[in-house]
């Protein structure tokens, strides 16, 4: 139990990565608490806490912070995704997209560090479109820039006492994967494009991002801090030729 | 004239990337050293451009000393080193013999290595007329993320991209920038040779075709020309660029910038 002992807060833990990082945090013996925006849903996994908590709320994030009076490890897992260009984006989907994406983050690591002991990890979600574009994606990209550039900025200022790393999770099985699929002509075909091009031949799932989580919270990573790490089936390690044309 | 007065050597200067900055070079003032193995180097003929040809196999250490004698005795200063001469092999690494890596490497990261050692301090000489000396390397973005089928030219190009900030850093302070410079799809025979070899783009299949969607990939919808290599490598070769040092230039139009472009 690599975790025992430990509290732990997961935002957005009601599904897709976010659930399984709960999952794997609640595995390994933590105490676990996440937080959505609404009403506690239906299903959430057993054992772990919630609070109806929207990130973006600066106010309702500090009272939350203060009301579990801090914890040891924090996963800044909240987010949303616009499917736009810059042209097509309204001043709506930058508030929601950078409110949640990069905000929340804020927010959240503004308010729990103060409150959180020696030795805590945050682990943010950022994402491969934060390195390299995704197509009309535009604001979802520069919001998980910002999360890479920020979490540096931790790890450098509130060193050595908390680390802070992020993962940049690539093609993961979710609902937000499904939404991107969506929009192309042919969705079937489309994804069996994209699965020939990660190295894995198959996409993430979110125990794969868990895993990670669940490493860069243990003691196990008591080195590793002010990174980003890439886990994404091999897809960024190739050309976006691959396999293409050849 | 951004180059008057300076003193240029460029490897691999008769192949397709390395004739347009030799263009480009004595366009804007220099005396060029054009270096390569055959006045031809990799295309049919060469017609007298203005550049001194200077037979060398960067892979040899005497020729390499040789050619730096010549500048010596001829000019005392070499402001500008261009490091340009490549090969490539189109395997995997299973495919790929001893000989065939070893020869990438000879050419690519060694052949690098050696010009640059011989010209450090004729590079010397020249940063203390005032500016400073400019060493520019070939790297590829293949040196950050892999095209299929290319694995010793991906590795060779990782080697030139850490001895480019090395050498950046040991010699900075003696007034020695060095950079290297990127390129994703040029136009050049290399490239050509890309599209018809084994394994690659030939296959049988019509090269239109093949280079109409290798275009298409790019966000500039095109593949670069060797003119367009040759305007960074001026740049970084010029004063303009004095505090430019130790970094890595990727000019590809866009192509690496992108998430693997799914066919939506």
């Amino acid at each position: 139990m690599r975790l025992q002992g430990k509290r732990a807060v997961v935002t957005g833990g009601r599904q897709g990565i976010g659930r399984g990082i709960v999952d794997a945090f609640l595995a390994e013996g933590a105490e676990v608490f996440t937080c959505g925006r609404g009403a506690e849903p239906n299903g959430l996994s057993t054992g772990c806490h919630w609070d109806s908590l929207d990130v973006s709320d600066a106010k309702a994030v500090e009272r939350y912070a203060h009301a579990l009076e801090g914890v040891d490890i924090l996963v800044n897992n909240a987010g949303v995704q616009v499917e736009k260009t810059v042209a097509d984006s309204t001043d709506a989907d930058w508030d929601l997209v950078m409110g949640v994406n990069a905000r929340g983050v804020f927010n959240c690591c503004r308010a729990f560090i103060p409150l959180m002991p020696k030795g805590a990890s945050i682990i943010n979600i950022g994402s491969i479109s934060g390195n390299v574009a995704d197509p009309s994606m535009a604001l979802y990209n520069a919001s998980k820039a910002f999360v890479h550039g920020l979490t540096r900025s931790i790890a450098v200022d509130h060193g050595p006492d908390i680390r802070c790393n992020a993962i940049c999770p690539g093609w993961i099985e979710t609902g937000m994967l499904d939404a991107g699929f969506d929009l192309a002509k042919d969705p079937a075909k489309a994804k069996q494009d994209a699965l020939t091009r990660h190295a894995v031949k198959r996409f993430g799932k979110p125990a794969d991002i868990a895993a990670m989580a669940l490493w860069l919270a243990s003691d196990d990573a008591a080195f590793a801090t002010g990174q980003l790490f890439t886990i994404d089936g091999g897809m960024t390690a190739a050309s976006p030729l691959n396999p293409g044309p050849f | 004239m951004m180059l008057q007065g300076k003193v240029a050597l460029v490897t691999g200067a008769r192949g397709g990337i390395g004739r347009a900055i030799v263009a480009r070079f004595l366009k804007e003032g220099a005396t060029v050293y054009a270096a390569d193995l055959t006045p031809e180097g990799s295309l049919d003929t060469h017609d007298d451009d203005g550049s001194i040809f200077v037979q060398l196999d960067v892979t040899q250490e005497a020729d390499a000393i040789a050619a730096m004698q010549t500048v010596r005795a001829e000019h005392g200063k070499l402001d500008i080193l261009v490091n340009a001469a490549g090969i490539e092999i189109e395997k995997t690494i299973e495919e790929t013999t001893l000989e065939e890596w070893n020869q990438s490497f000879a050419v690519n990261a060694t052949g690098t290595f050696l010009t640059s050692k011989y010209a450090l301090p004729l590079m010397r000489e020249a940063a203390k007329t005032g500016a400073s000396a400019s060493l520019i390397n070939f790297g590829s973005y293949d040196g950050f993320i892999a095209d299929p089928g290319l694995a010793a030219y991906c590795a060779t190009k990782g080697a030139v991209h850490a001895l480019t900030r090395a050498v950046a850093c040991d010699h900075g302070p003696e007034g020695i920038r060095v950079n290297a410079i990127c390129p994703g799809y040029i136009d050049t025979p290399m490239l050509q040779s890309f599209f018809n070899g084994d394994g690659s783009g030939g296959g049988g299949g019509n090269i239109e075709t093949l280079q109409k969607a290798v275009r298409d990939v790019h966000p500039m919808r095109t593949y670069g020309t060797p003119t367009d290599i040759a305007n960074l490598v001026n740049w970084l070769a010029s004063d303009e660029a004095r505090y430019a040092s130790g970094q890595l230039w990727v000019l590809d139009g866009g192509l690496s910038a992108q998430v693997q472009q799914m066919k939506l």
